[in-house]
């Protein structure tokens, strides 16, 4: 609204927006899970689940020192879970929202962070399960927790950059949609979930250092597992594929909230 | 206390150039009015009404807004169809800061959905959905109610019960149904080609909607 009405505050507009989050994170758990208990354990038991598959598989595969390692591929495996699971959805976000925007404080921004936060804190939370029972069978404690978290935190906002940004997309082309299915397949050999960059020959290095994704996954495993081997990653590469596509997928927004009809 | 619309034009892009749906709107709507807006289908109701609501924005004018709008309340607008209607109750009352226990309560009471208040809402007939949707807003609350169209409300216990709790706030009713208008409304409009004309006279403003 404009005009004469004095200007809202900037934290009342906050405390809105806030509550608008919070209640789209228990609209999004009850169309997601139903009404049940049993459904929000799902939410966990899925990343747990595909996590715990992926880092048996690759331990009965055999290999020496990390490379057969279980908390390797599991917590690797749940970052790579949580980037996938924001950027597929994204194109879908709005259209299965649009009936909520005939109230006027549901932005479009606010619909894509909810759906990442409930994401970011499954994924978090089965994380620390999985340390939690790497050490109980045995395993070391990670070398410093702190720099999981915050890979986590950048591997959320690196894919909300770009859902937002695919969100704004798709709302003008429904075609794309296909596209961002097929292309986060096929990213996953080249996401360092499988490698660690120093493991590569140099001119191999040189050409993944380029995915920014890979710099997240080095700062994982340099939390796991310390200066067991050399991590390479530049957090400021990260940061610029944040902002980024951060700016055009608010930008995006903000113009297809423009042009979408509601029925 | 008011809902002003300054020169308000709206149009969207088409296959061939643009669509002009509204031309120069200019209206005064205060709290304690209410205004029954009339428009033959395909005039620009439900356009006018998103704009009213302040869920789209005008290609070009303004609107100033001093008092509190409901949402446009109507058959699909503000739900989620998979869920029930009181998880629907709970959210809008978070989104808008009110209690959600005692919203949901109030619906209940209130829109005569007896069971169907826990089945989803794409379950509801079209006057069951209207009755949970005015049920909702009256919870929260609002210095004008913007209703849009299938406003099944008629002369039964809820439409009473509505019209006593009108007595109170105002309402914009756009809608095809002359009787509406006479019913619940103090003041009417006609729209169409793409303007929007007041009568203080509710019987000349039918008479000319007749005429259209």
């Amino acid at each position: 609204m404009s005009g004469t009405a004095p200007r809202p505050l900037l934290i009342d507009c906050a405390r809105t927006q806030l509550r608008v989050i919070g209640a789209l994170i228990i609209r999004e758990m009850h169309t997601r899970f139903g009404r049940h208990r049993l459904g929000y354990l799902w939410l966990f038991f899925e990343p747990l689940l595909l996590g715990a598959m992926i880092a048996v598989i690759h331990q009965t595969r055999g290999g020496d020192g990390i490379r057969n390692n279980f908390e390797f591929f599991s917590i690797g495996y749940i970052l790579f879970f949580m980037f996938r699971g924001i950027v597929n959805r994204s194109s879908g976000t709005i259209g299965s929202n649009r009936g909520l925007l005939y109230h006027r404080q549901v932005t479009l921004p606010d619909l894509f962070y909810a759906r990442h936060l409930i994401e970011s804190i499954a994924c978090t939370g089965v994380m620390v399960i999985f340390v939690i029972a790497s050490v109980a069978f045995g395993g070391e404690f990670p070398d410093s927790p702190v720099k999981m978290l915050v890979a986590m935190g950048l591997m959320l906002l690196l894919a909300q950059g770009l859902a937002l940004m695919i969100g704004a997309a798709t709302s003008e082309w429904d075609g794309l949609e296909r596209l961002v299915h097929a292309a986060s397949y096929l990213m996953l050999p080249f996401s360092g979930l499988f490698f660690m960059v120093d493991w590569l020959p140099e001119w191999m290095q040189d050409a993944v250092l380029w995915v920014p994704v890979v710099h997240v996954f080095e700062l994982l495993r340099d939390g796991q597992f310390g200066d067991k081997f050399r991590p390479i990653y530049d957090l400021t590469y990260v940061l610029g594929w944040i902002l980024v596509p951060h700016l055009i997928g608010l930008a995006g927004l903000r113009l297809a909230r423009n042009r979408l009809g509601l029925e | 206390m008011t809902l002003e619309l300054l020169d308000v034009h709206k149009s969207y892009p088409m296959n061939i150039g643009r669509k002009h749906v509204l031309r120069g709107v200019n209206a005064v709507f205060r709290k304690g009015e209410r205004v029954g807006v009339l428009g033959r289908n395909g005039t620009g109701k439900s356009t006018l009404v998103r704009i009213l609501g302040g869920v789209e924005a005008p290609t070009r004018g303004s609107i100033r807004c001093t008092m509190s709008v409901s949402w446009p309340i109507g058959m699909a607008a503000g739900f989620q169809a998979a869920l029930s209607g009181a998880d629907n109750s709970r959210f809008i009352a978070r989104i808008y800061g009110r209690p959600a226990q005692e919203t949901v309560q109030f619906v209940e009471s209130f829109a005569e959905l007896g069971e169907y208040l826990n089945m989803p809402v794409q379950t509801y007939s079209s006057g069951m959905r209207s009755r949970l949707g005015l049920a909702i807003s009256l919870a929260v609350d609002f210095d004008c109610f913007l209703v849009d169209e299938a406003l099944a409300v008629g002369d039964t216990k809820f439409g009473r019960a509505f019209a006593a709790r009108l007595q109170h706030a105002g309402l914009i009713l756009v809608t095809h149904q002359p009787s509406l208008v006479r019913q619940l409304c103090n003041r009417a409009a006609v729209l169409d080609q793409g303007t929007l004309t007041f009568y203080e006279d509710i019987d000349e403003a039918l008479a000319t909607y007749n005429s259209l």
